[in-house]
């Protein structure tokens, strides 16, 4: 394999990788940016997702349509979550949001293991997914997982550009993120603003966790814990309440991750993780804010 | 303090005299701490499936020293604070005379210590770790064989049955069973002169292993790639390694004895081979036939994997402890453990050597064609890496 040919491929796993990072740290980001509280549970949508479009396969449902109805469950987790659990702590202290977001957590995880238990299962996928596309005598491969990843990613991005410049929920969403308060002063309707949002979210986290699994090919209760920790990272890097850092600090992460293996000696693997829990603590330490929010935010 | 908490203190304190009276003499219990949840469930939920089968056999036939025999049942799942807790509840309020659980190495690390320090003998199923004995203490006892032995199977059916001569080594380096599975096979196939061409790590947990994989393919090709992995993860990192065009055999340890690795591998799996504690099938041993029926009997399915063999072999070998001893006495079961001789288990006979507590046994190599697990081998290493 020829060194042009094998930084392409990196590339490509890098980008693949970083598409999914980036697809939960913006759900992740968004909640951010409008509560200001770490929402926990965003990992447990990826698997309310993932599980959803596995029982709707069982139900005898062709996969595209799970796949739908897995995204559609996750959005609708994500709803009652904010409307039982998040909103009647809204705005109480800080800890008090986090330890809520926690509590919703272990009892998702809990609940997802007395309905389905613990052991890891196959989360099945049409054939024609697994197939590797080839190219240049199989030098360079992707499956069509990765492509459906890459364009699935794009597509919600476009989406969600669309939603927040174009359309008055959009916009009333980001005069929410700017000042919750305010916002409401001037008359919008900031609880359907917050459905709204965490609707968007964990339909995101549902769909993050659907191509998760399929990547994996295996569902499990706590799968969520894993990539949410990952996206927590990318958001900071990325600046946390921003959405287009998130995106940002996703495929940074994913390329961090990829090319720490790919282009250093392999001596290096194993100190993967730590190098980038490293520039993590760099980045809480000197960039706190992140690469693309500039402005502290002050509240009086 | 308000009268309901009062209430509820005194609830709990009732239930705990309660549980503890019924227990006093009446039956023998023996601790079962597994990981029935989390990332190890698929080794050790038919591990602990495997005891219950042995529990309902031995007490069919009046129990031992005519009592009956109770497992004291804990999910530890896959926490090593979890475990730590759980061994202090079963020496501190269970009281077990000897307790068995875990497949692997760093869930008996957390309990290990307990144990030694309380002089309560533990066995374990599945843990391979051939340092366990000596990292713990004189109470730790392996009833399988130990990564070096297996390691060491698995490199001389590499450079015998397949030929290989030139292997990549591909780890999982977040688990003491997969850097030290990968360390002795090093060892073993190198001394057999063979060659490792190249290496590299991964993390369980990692769903892409992309990275890695396009790695080997950059490099000079090799004839076997040799990936020490935990169950979780070693359908994918097959399917992705077929998926990229990697076509040489894919060797490894007793962590790919899990349904998943077909599951999720599906075609992908076949020319995968690895090294086991026993062929799980119909057309098996008499005894593991015997166990495959009874197994499905109870459990409404096919045994997993060979955990749950080895659970059942390891409640059978404490029976037969306790029988020897002829007591209750941890000291006393403890030291007819380490007396063992010749236990005729299902996945082998169980000898514990003087001062040795890991057994020699045979090594099973099963291989995978058309989605379909096949006896590829039984192999007693003639070179076995020193622990």
């Amino acid at each position: 394999m020829n060194t042009g040919f094998y930084i392409a491929q990196q590339v490509i796993n890098a980008i693949s990788l970083g598409s999914l990072y980036a697809l939960v740290a913006i759900g992740l980001s968004m909640v951010f940016g409008i509560l200001r509280m770490t929402n926990f549970a965003h990992g447990d949508m990826m698997m309310v997702g993932a599980f959803g479009t596995l029982v709707l396969g069982w139900l005898g449902l062709p996969f595209g349509l799970a796949f739908l109805g897995g995204i559609a469950i996750g959005a609708i987790a994500g709803v009652i979550v904010e409307r039982t659990a998040y909103r009647p702590v809204r705005g109480s202290a800080d800890v008090t949001l986090l330890l809520t977001s926690l509590a919703v957590t272990y009892i998702l995880e809990n609940l997802g293991i007395l309905v389905f238990s613990s052991s890891p299962r196959n989360f099945p996928i049409p054939d024609w997914m697994n197939e590797a596309l080839q190219f240049y005598d199989g030098q360079i491969t992707f499956t069509q997982i990765n492509v459906a990843t890459i364009v699935l990613t794009a597509v919600s991005l476009g989406f969600l550009g669309w939603f927040v410049t174009r359309t008055d929920a959009g916009l009333g969403m980001r005069a929410a993120a700017e000042d919750l308060g305010a916002a409401q002063l001037v008359g919008l309707d900031v609880n359907k603003l917050i459905i709204v949002a965490f609707a968007i979210a964990s339909g995101f986290a549902g769909l993050a966790g659907i191509l998760w699994a399929a990547q994996s090919g295996i569902v499990e209760p706590d799968m969520g814990f894993t990539p949410l920790l990952k996206a927590f990272v990318a958001a900071i890097i990325g600046g946390f309440g921003s959405i287009a850092g998130a995106l940002l600090g996703g495929y940074i992460l994913g390329a961090l991750e990829v090319f720490i293996v790919a282009f250093l000696p392999s001596e290096v693997s194993p100190y993967r993780d730590a190098i980038v829990f490293a520039l993590l603590i760099a980045f809480l330490l000197f960039r706190p804010n992140g690469l693309l929010n500039r402005t502290q935010e002050v509240k009086l | 303090m308000r009268p309901e908490m009062r209430f509820a203190i005194g609830l709990a304190l009732a239930a705990g005299l309660a549980t503890s009276a019924y227990a006093a003499d009446d039956t023998i219990k023996i601790g079962a701490p597994f990981n029935v949840t989390g990332a190890l469930s698929s080794l050790d939920a038919p591990a602990l499936n495997g005891a219950k089968l042995k529990l309902k056999e031995i007490n069919d036939a009046g129990g031992v020293l005519g009592k009956k025999l109770e497992l004291v049942i804990y999910d530890t799942k896959t926490d090593p604070t979890v475990i730590a807790s759980v061994a202090s509840q079963l020496i501190n309020q269970d009281k077990v005379p000897v307790a068995f659980g875990f497949t692997d190495s760093d869930s008996v690390l957390a309990l290990g210590p307990i144990f030694q320090q309380a002089g309560v003998p533990f066995i374990t199923p599945g843990a391979t770790s051939p340092k366990l004995p000596e990292q713990i203490g004189d109470q730790v006892f392996l009833a399988c064989f130990g990564d070096n032995v297996q390691a060491a199977a698995g490199a001389e059916f590499v450079a015998g049955k397949l030929a290989g001569k030139n292997v990549y080594l591909l780890r999982d380096n977040s688990t003491e069973y997969t850097t030290l599975l990968a360390k002795y096979f090093e060892e073993a196939f190198t001394h057999n002169g063979g060659t490792i061409i190249g290496r590299d790590d991964y993390k369980s947990g990692d769903k892409t292993f992309t990275a890695q994989i396009t790695k080997i393919k950059a490099g000079a090709k090799p004839d076997v790639v040799y990936v020490s992995a935990m169950p979780d993860d070693i359908g994918l990192i097959v399917k992705q390694m077929r998926q990229a065009g990697i076509t040489q055999p894919i060797v490894g340890g007793d962590g790919y004895d899990t349904p998943l690795l077909t599951q999720v591998g599906g075609k992908a799996s076949n020319d995968v081979y690895y090294s086991t504690h026993a062929y799980m099938a119909a057309d098996s041993t008499p005894g593991i036939q015997k166990f495959y029926t009874d197994y499905k009997a109870a459990y409404g399915m096919d045994p997993e994997n060979a955990f749950a063999a080895l659970g059942y072999d390891t409640l059978g070998l404490i029976a037969d402890a306790i029988t020897r001893a002829g007591s209750t006495d941890p000291a006393k079961i403890r030291d007819a453990i380490a007396a063992t001789d010749g236990f005729a288990g299902i996945t082998g006979s169980i000898t514990f050597p003087k001062d040795v507590r890991v057994p020699a046994k045979t090594v099973t190599m099963i291989g995978v064609k058309d989605e379909k697990l096949f006896l590829a081998g039984e192999v007693k290493p003639t070179f076995i890496p020193a622990p």
